[in-house]
Order: structure tokens, then C-alpha cells, then sequence
């Protein structure tokens, strides 16, 4: 039975998976820890597209993806889904945060204080080149500070709305368990607040700033000041079903604050993500101070971006091109034949269609 | 009170992956879908252990339908070995330990991608075609708002200009695969990729068809005994691929949807693209008792169901 | 221009079109303030003023794209009663693509330019549930040889015709289902002046023919005084002064009319 014979797609699939893991090898604990140590900022980032806070088990989905960002996420996604889910942690606010880095570019000084923090933006890129001819490349040990900076800080907008330069929005009562969970339920637009800040939260560090970043060069409407941006340690407080509120340890955030100024007022543009993500930040919170008013189908449309910087989504429909199309394609062919034929055939000027 | 009082005993996934709120709340975007039919009903569509596009709103709605006892078949494009077919029937199996089969006939929940199998299905089987794009607004209206108000006022205005466009500027409808239909007189959808050629069989059908679409997060659904009719108007009739005339190089089936082959020699060769229906022809050819059912078409053409 | 006597139009009979005490604002705008008008079947009313009066308000409020602050709208036809206004937007789209047609100054507004011209006629007939072809395609040809669009251009999308053309094709889609009201809104300004007056004798002539019903907005007096039967001022989204055409345009009253009257001649 030749037909059957050539029937392999089981067999193809398995081999192909396999070709793929060999370029990798065996991964152990040892591997998934040092890929945890060396690389924080992929992991948090990861984490934060994944909306999934727990490093081994990203450092794991990046040891097992040989470091496809978009395999890993998704690798995540899915193993979040089987979760059960116990609790909802108490909300945390700005001024509660444990700081490392915040910094705001619209006041030369702030109440707090601006506290620079770990970051490479002020160093030199240059390649440490003799890493690679054996010699290590060692930071030198920071100096402590002869005062150390407080662990919180109040939020800058929090000034602004004492000084009438901004409203703030009204705060958000529901209870804990009502909030509406992205990953539970659709978003439908125009998209309950939730809704948007998860998405962001979750959504593609690169698609959120190529389409923040068309925005800030001039297809938003409003130009970005970077209000506050920090990174900080949130507290994880739960409740034990006995009524005890604890601790279940911290995660790291990121935020940032942007505003315009939007007639009399200041408007803001506001987003959070698990990790710490500068980039993602800014870009997403600068996609959220245009999309008030924003055009229909224009890219600070809150609908056309939050669907197109879903990196699950986008780069799962990307990939399933490779898919076979033979017979969507054979049926289009059949149409173009079709009419070409009727084209060629000698046809009366106002002759109705020979269907 | 402990934590392990609770929690239950770890296990690394549900039956059947999905957790029991995932599969509830799929059931229920179900009967809603079952209930209007054609009727896009958004649905949360969790993530599945494989690529959005990949077949996730298909196998999310299969997930949630299977049991220990559902016999599952799965085909891409027609054909039950295609990798994609060959992955998520394997994952299916993984998660519930449900028999697979081949055989048309003897599944009970068929999952398929591009495709309907070309012998009947029957009130016993249940249809879940894997959908991309379940809008079918989406080239005149892609704003998914405007376009939900679009069904809600049944103004499909614009999907008939574009027919009238297709026919004044090539002399026929060009629409290939995905041609929109409407459901039980009111809703367009769109019966995800399948060519024309079977787009006929979900009208008045006996079984029932489940549709969904992963990444853009909708079910609908065509009930039993409902009418499904491609939009056409009254004097350009409907038109399927001319293949009717068409016969497979392997099985010396004719009369059914074909896949073109091209050859080094500059012509083609044609292979049935059901490729179940084409073994079957050839094990019959070669005197083994098959067991082949009734097909939707006869010599290539298909039987009203009205 | 010659002078030609018409039938009297306005005889009596019931209004068509009646509005009352409309009023809509923006913020601290006040586009149109307690506007009341009358339309007759077969007559042209014609509302003029300058940029900012409110005409074009009231006049997409005529056409259910607009609802007011307050106020109530009604049209004598069988499958409607009461306030339009009130009508949810359902029924309003149906009203409006069955019954009202409307040629806009701008043709994007009123186009798809990249649809064929005689798709732009077929949808409108498309959306009342014609579902020939054949029927289709013949019915968008007729509309638009009634508006003396060149039938070898037929199937050009709008987006490769001039901005005449444009119009006409507008012209054809408004008049393809023989509406009972026919809405204008600047329809030849922005063109040039023989183009326009081209467009004009087309309207012109239609009218007569078909004795459609039409409201008219424009700043131009020249194109309200060759169209209208009566004409409606409006400023500041008032109205100033209404009346038949030629009594407003031979002895205005109202000081705002008669500089209009008086820069014109």
C-alpha cells in the first residue's frame, strides 16, 4: 500500500524536535541556575511578558527554548494556565514600594528625592573584549552612600494633584477577587481599565515599543515627559485563611508615569509590569496617555494596540505560516483560473458573468 | 487548617489540561454558540501548550468536549498524517487517553484544520474546525467593535458590494476558501478555511459544527439542521472548485475535492485531498472489506439537503 | 437667466419634513439654537449662511447622523411616526439608507474611492436587499445616466475621477432608491465654476423631473437662488429670516440678509 507508506507526519515531527535539542544538550539544575544568575534582565522581562513571577521556572523556559524569547513566553503562558489559583495579594501602592531606582524627568529635584540606582544608561558600551582572551571582566564594588536613601518614596503625581496640575483618577474599590483577569475573560472595547493595564503588563517588550515609539516621534498626539519611572520591590501580602495578613515575599516591579500637558491640566499615562523593564514601560505608558481620543485604527488606538503587541498571539499567527496552506491555495487558484479563462473566451461588452 | 487540607494532591496538569473553570466556561460560550447560531461569542481561550494559529481554539473546544471514551480524529488540510494533525492528535490522546482513529466513521469528535471529510458525518459526531479568523467583516471592517455592531444590525451591506465588486472586475466571485455564509437567515460567519467545496455540507447537516478561533478569542457554532447559505446573488449561482471532473493519480477516487501535485514534466497530477477517503478507495480497489460511508458528493456533485 | 414659470409647488398638503425647536451644543457652542423648519413634498428648501451657522448641523441632523440637545423631527412616511430623534440607531440607518439620500461637499464622506463608481451606486440598493446582479448593475447604470455620469467610466473607482464626476456619482447613489428627501450639503462648492454649473443643471433638471424633495445648505446664494422654492438664513445658529426665494432675495428684511443679499449683487 504505497499510499500508507508514505505517511511519516508523526514520525517527521518527533525527528525534527529532536534535531532541535541536540544543539542544546542535556539541561540540568546547574544550567538553569546559572542562566537565573547571569542574565536578570532576561529573566524579568520573560517573567513580565509571561505574567508568571517565578525566575527558576523562567531561567528553565529559556534553558529549554535555547533562549527563543517567544518560545519561552508562550512555554510559560501555557504552564500558567494549569495553575490553580489560591489567593489575590492586597493591591500595593506607589509610596509603598520598597525603591531601588526612580527617577522623574519633569522636576530637577522631587520629594523623596531622585535616586539613580543600578542602570547602565550613563555607562560607556563598550565590549569587554578581553573577557574573551581570559581575562574576567569583574565590576568593581559599589561605594555606599553617606546617607542611605529612604526605602519609599510618595509618587510625584501625588504632589501635582496637591498643586491642581493633575487629576488623579478616582481609586479603584473593587475588591481584590472582582478585579476582571485578562486571562479569564475577553477584553471587548472599549476595554475596561484592568483590562489594558494587564495587557500591557503582558504584552511584547518589542511591540510595545515600536508601536510607543511611533507615537513618541510624532503619530501620538501627545508628547511623553517621564513623570516618574521606577523600579522597586513589591510586598506580596496575602491572607491566611486563619485572618493572619503575611508577607509571601516580594517581586520585583517596574513602572512608569508619563504626562502631557492636556489643555489647563496634566494627563497622565500610566503602566506596571511584573520585573523591571524600563523600555517596556515607558513605551506602554506613553501608548496609554494617547489613546484617549485616539483614531480609529490608528496605532495609539487602545483596541489596535493592545491586540497587536500580544506577543503570544502575534508571534503564534507569525509562525503558523509555515503551516501547510495547499488547499486554501488550491482554492484560489481554481477562482484565478477560472476567471483568466473567461477573460481569454470572446466576451460581448455588456454580457452578464457566464455563472 | 493546612494548606495541603486546601489544595488537592499536585498533579501536573488537569484531565484533559484545561482546568475545570477553562472548560466550564467553554462549555457554556458553547450552548450560547449552539443556542444563535453563526453568532461569534468571545470566550477568555486560555493558553494551550502550543503556538496561537496552531489549531489553539480547536483543540481548546476538543479539550473540553473529550473523555477516556471519544474516539478523536484529526486532519489538516484533509489529511490525518500532517504534522500539525499528527501533533495535536498526540497531545489529545496524552491528556485524556482517548482512543485515536483515522476512520471518519468511527470518530466521534473530529478536529480539523482547512477541511471537511468527504464521507457524511452523523448526529453522532461532533465537527470542530480549527478557525484563524472568525470575522468575517474583517476586509471591509477590520475594527473588531464596529464589527460586532455590524452583525448586531445584520449590515452586511459591504460584503455583498464586495461580491459585486469581484464580479465586475474579474467576471466572477473570487473568493476561494473562508467564503462567507449566512446562518439560519441571520448571522454571516465565516466557516473558517475550508474551500467551497465544503461549505455545502454544514447546510442542514446532521451533525454538529463547533468553530473557534484561539487567538482572536471567539466559538460559534452551526447546530444540526440549520441552514447555512453562501452568500450569492439570486442570478450568479454558487460556484465550487471544478473538481468534479477531477481524478487521484493514487486512488483513482474522482469526484472529490483533489490537491494538485505539480511534476518536473511542467503538468500536475491530482491526489484526493481526503486522504483517509483515498486509502479507503485503494484498500477497497485491492479487495479488502473497508467499510466506506455515504459521501456528500456523487460523482462529483452534491445532493440538496433542502 | 431666463425666467420660467413653474406649477406652483406649495399647495396644500402636508408637510414631509417637519422639525421643531432643535438645539445642539458642543461644550459652550451653541451649533444651532431652537431651529423649527418646514418642508413640503416637491419643494427645495434652501439654508444658507456663512461657516459656523449651523447649517450643515441641522442639516446631518436631517439626516439622523446628528441628534440634538432637544427637539423633534418627523417625516410623513407610512413606515415612520414620531420624533426620529427618538428612533434607536437600528432603525435610524435603515430610514436613512431607505428613504433619505445625501450628497456631501466632501465626496470621501459620501464614497468608498476605491470601490468601483457603480458599486457606490449598488450598495445602497444592496443594503434595501436588492439581491440580482443583473438587477444590481442595472439600476446603478440608470442612476447614474440620471445624473449625467458618463457610462464608459462606470466602473472607475472615485479615487481616479475628477471632482465633478465625484459628485455625480454621489448624486446617483442618493437618488438610486427614489428617495423621499434629498439632502445637499454644499454640493458644488470646491468645484470649479462651469463644472459647477453643470452640476447645478443636473440637480436642476432632476428636480423637475422627479420633483424630489430636497434641502439645500449652502453659503452660495447663487446656487440657493437657481434651486430653492424658499430659503431659510441662518447665523450663529439661528434663523434670521425665512421665506420664498425671491421675496428674501428681492426685499431682505433682517440686516444680516440684506448685507448677504447686497455683497452678492
Amino acid at each position: 500500500m504505497a499510499y500508507v507508506a508514505t505517511r511519516g507526519g508523526a514520525r517527521a515531527i518527533e525527528q525534527a524536535e529532536r534535531l532541535f535539542r541536540t544543539e542544546m544538550g542535556a539541561i540540568d539544575a546547574a544550567r538553569v541556575a546559572e542562566i537565573r544568575a547571569a542574565m536578570p534582565y532576561l529573566i524579568d522581562r520573560v517573567m513580565g511578558e509571561a505574567s508568571l513571577y517565578d525566575e527558576d521556572i523562567a531561567a528553565l523556559a529559556l534553558a529549554q527554548t535555547g533562549g527563543d524569547l517567544y518560545e519561552a513566553v508562550l512555554l510559560l503562558r501555557a504552564w500558567r494556565t494549569t495553575q490553580p489559583r489560591l489567593q489575590v495579594a492586597e493591591p500595593v501602592a506607589q509610596d509603598g514600594l520598597f525603591t531601588h531606582r526612580r527617577i522623574s524627568a519633569a522636576f530637577k529635584d522631587i520629594p523623596g528625592g531622585q535616586l539613580l540606582g543600578p542602570t547602565l544608561d550613563y555607562s560607556h558600551r563598550l565590549l569587554a573584549s578581553e573577557v574573551l582572551t581570559g581575562t574576567p571582566f569583574a565590576p568593581k564594588p559599589v561605594d555606599a552612600a553617606p546617607t542611605p536613601a529612604p526605602a519609599t518614596q510618595p509618587s510625584v503625581a501625588a504632589w501635582q494633584a496637591a498643586n491642581d496640575l493633575v487629576d488623579l483618577p478616582e481609586p479603584d474599590m473593587t475588591r481584590p477577587d472582582d478585579i476582571p483577569d485578562v486571562t479569564r475573560e475577553p477584553v471587548l472595547f472599549p476595554s475596561k481599565r484592568a483590562h489594558t493595564l494587564q495587557s500591557l503588563a503582558r504584552a511584547d517588550t518589542g511591540g510595545t515599543l515600536a508601536l510607543g515609539y511611533a507615537a513618541m516621534r510624532g503619530y501620538g498626539k501627545a508628547h511623553p515627559t517621564v513623570n516618574e519611572l521606577r523600579l522597586a520591590e513589591a510586598e506580596v501580602m496575602v491572607k491566611h485563611p486563619k485572618g493572619t495578613e503575611f508577607s509571601a515575599g516580594r517581586v520585583k516591579v517596574s513602572q512608569a508615569e508619563v504626562v502631557s500637558k492636556s489643555g489647563d491640566k496634566l494627563s497622565l499615562g500610566f503602566a506596571a509590569t511584573l520585573g523591571w523593564n524600563e523600555v517596556k514601560c515607558i513605551s506602554a505608558a506613553t501608548l496609554d496617555l494617547n489613546s484617549k481620543g485616539a483614531a480609529k485604527g490608528s496605532a495609539t488606538e487602545e483596541e489596535f494596540f493592545l491586540y497587536h503587541t500580544e506577543g503570544v498571539e502575534s508571534s503564534g499567527f507569525c509562525i503558523h505560516f509555515k503551516l501547510p496552506h495547499y488547499v486554501t491555495f488550491q482554492s484560489s487558484l481554481d477562482a484565478m483560473r477560472d476567471a483568466n479563462a473567461q477573460k481569454a473566451a470572446p466576451q460581448t461588452p455588456d454580457q452578464e458573468p457566464a455563472e | 487548617m493546612s494548606l495541603s487540607s486546601l489544595t488537592k494532591p499536585w498533579q501536573p496538569m488537569s484531565y484533559g489540561f484545561l482546568d475545570a473553570s477553562a472548560k466550564r466556561e467553554i462549555r457554556r460560550k458553547m450552548l450560547k454558540a449552539v443556542a444563535v447560531p453563526g453568532c461569534q461569542m468571545p470566550y477568555a481561550s486560555r493558553e494551550v501548550p502550543m503556538a496561537r494559529g496552531w489549531g489553539t481554539g480547536g483543540l481548546q473546544v476538543s479539550l473540553t468536549l473529550i473523555n477516556p471514551k471519544t474516539c478523536v480524529k484529526v486532519i489538516d488540510q484533509g489529511a490525518d498524517d500532517s504534522v500539525n494533525a499528527a501533533s495535536i492528535r498526540r497531545f489529545l490522546a496524552q491528556v485524556s487517553g482517548a482512543p485515536t482513529t483515522l476512520d471518519t466513521l468511527k470518530a466521534n469528535l473530529i478536529q480539523s484544520r482547512h477541511r471537511i471529510p468527504e464521507e457524511k458525518l452523523t448526529a453522532h459526531q461532533t465537527l470542530v474546525l480549527q478557525v484563524p479568523n472568525p470575522e468575517p467583516l474583517r476586509s471591509v471592517q477590520p475594527n473588531m467593535s464596529i464589527a460586532r455592531q455590524m452583525h448586531g444590525d445584520a449590515d452586511y451591506g459591504r460584503m455583498w458590494l464586495q461580491l459585486y465588486e469581484q464580479i465586475v472586475r474579474s467576471g466572477r466571485v473570487m473568493q476561494g476558501a473562508s467564503y462567507p455564509a449566512m446562518v439560519n437567515g441571520r448571522h454571516v460567519m465565516t466557516p473558517s478555511p475550508i474551500p467551497r467545496w465544503d461549505v455545502p455540507k454544514l447546510h442542514m447537516a446532521q451533525h454538529l459544527t463547533i468553530l473557534s478561533a484561539g487567538r482572536e478569542k471567539r466559538i460559534y457554532a452551526v447546530p444540526p439542521h440549520t441552514r447555512v447559505e453562501p452568500l450569492v446573488f439570486d442570478d450568479v449561482p454558487y460556484r465550487v472548485e471544478d473538481h468534479g471532473d477531477l481524478t487521484c493519480h493514487r486512488s483513482g477516487a474522482r469526484g472529490f475535492f483533489m490537491n494538485e501535485i505539480p511534476l518536473p514534466d511542467g503538468s500536475a497530477a491530482h491526489e484526493i485531498s481526503d486522504s483517509e477517503y483515498g486509502v479507503k478507495t485503494i484498500r477497497t480497489r485491492d479487495g479488502e472489506a473497508v467499510e466506506t460511508g455515504d459521501t456528500w458528493y456523487i460523482n462529483g456533485l452534491i445532493e440538496d439537503a433542502t | 437667466m431666463t425666467l420660467t414659470l413653474n406649477p406652483p409647488r406649495l399647495v396644500a398638503t402636508d408637510a414631509l419634513l417637519q422639525i421643531s425647536n432643535v438645539s445642539k451644543s458642543y461644550g459652550a457652542v451653541n451649533a444651532v439654537r431652537d431651529v423649527s423648519a418646514t418642508v413640503y413634498p416637491g419643494e427645495v428648501l434652501g439654508i444658507v449662511g456663512e461657516s459656523g451657522s449651523g447649517k450643515s448641523t441641522l442639516l446631518r441632523m436631517m439626516n439622523l447622523e446628528e441628534i440634538p440637545d432637544s427637539g423633534t423631527y418627523t417625516l410623513d412616511l407610512p413606515e415612520v411616526s414620531g420624533n426620529l430623534f427618538d428612533l434607536d440607531r437600528f432603525a435610524r440607518r435603515m430610514l436613512c439608507a431607505k428613504r433619505i439620500g445625501i450628497v456631501y461637499q466632501n465626496p470621501h464622506l459620501g464614497l468608498l474611492m476605491d470601490h468601483t463608481s457603480s458599486g457606490n451606486v449598488a450598495e445602497r440598493l444592496l443594503v434595501a436587499g436588492e439581491r440580482r446582479f443583473g438587477e444590481l448593475r442595472a439600476r446603478a447604470q440608470d442612476a447614474l445616466a440620471a445624473s449625467e455620469f458618463p457610462l464608459e467610466r462606470l466602473d472607475d473607482p472615485p479615487r481616479d475621477l475628477s471632482g465633478g464626476m465625484q459628485q455625480r456619482v454621489q448624486l446617483a447613489k442618493a437618488i438610486a432608491l427614489e428617495p423621499a428627501l434629498l439632502l445637499l450639503d454644499e454640493p458644488t462648492t470646491g468645484l470649479d465654476v462651469s463644472v459647477q454649473a453643470l452640476v447645478l443643471d443636473t440637480l436642476k433638471r432632476l428636480q423637475q423631473e422627479r420633483q424630489i424633495t430636497m434641502v439645500l445648505v449652502s453659503h452660495d446664494l447663487g446656487v440657493i437662488r437657481t434651486l430653492a422654492d424658499r430659503v431659510m438664513v441662518m447665523r450663529r445658529g439661528q434663523v434670521v429670516e425665512a421665506g420664498l426665494v425671491d421675496q428674501i432675495f428681492q426685499d431682505p428684511q433682517h440686516p444680516y440678509t440684506q448685507q448677504l443679499v447686497h455683497a452678492k449683487l
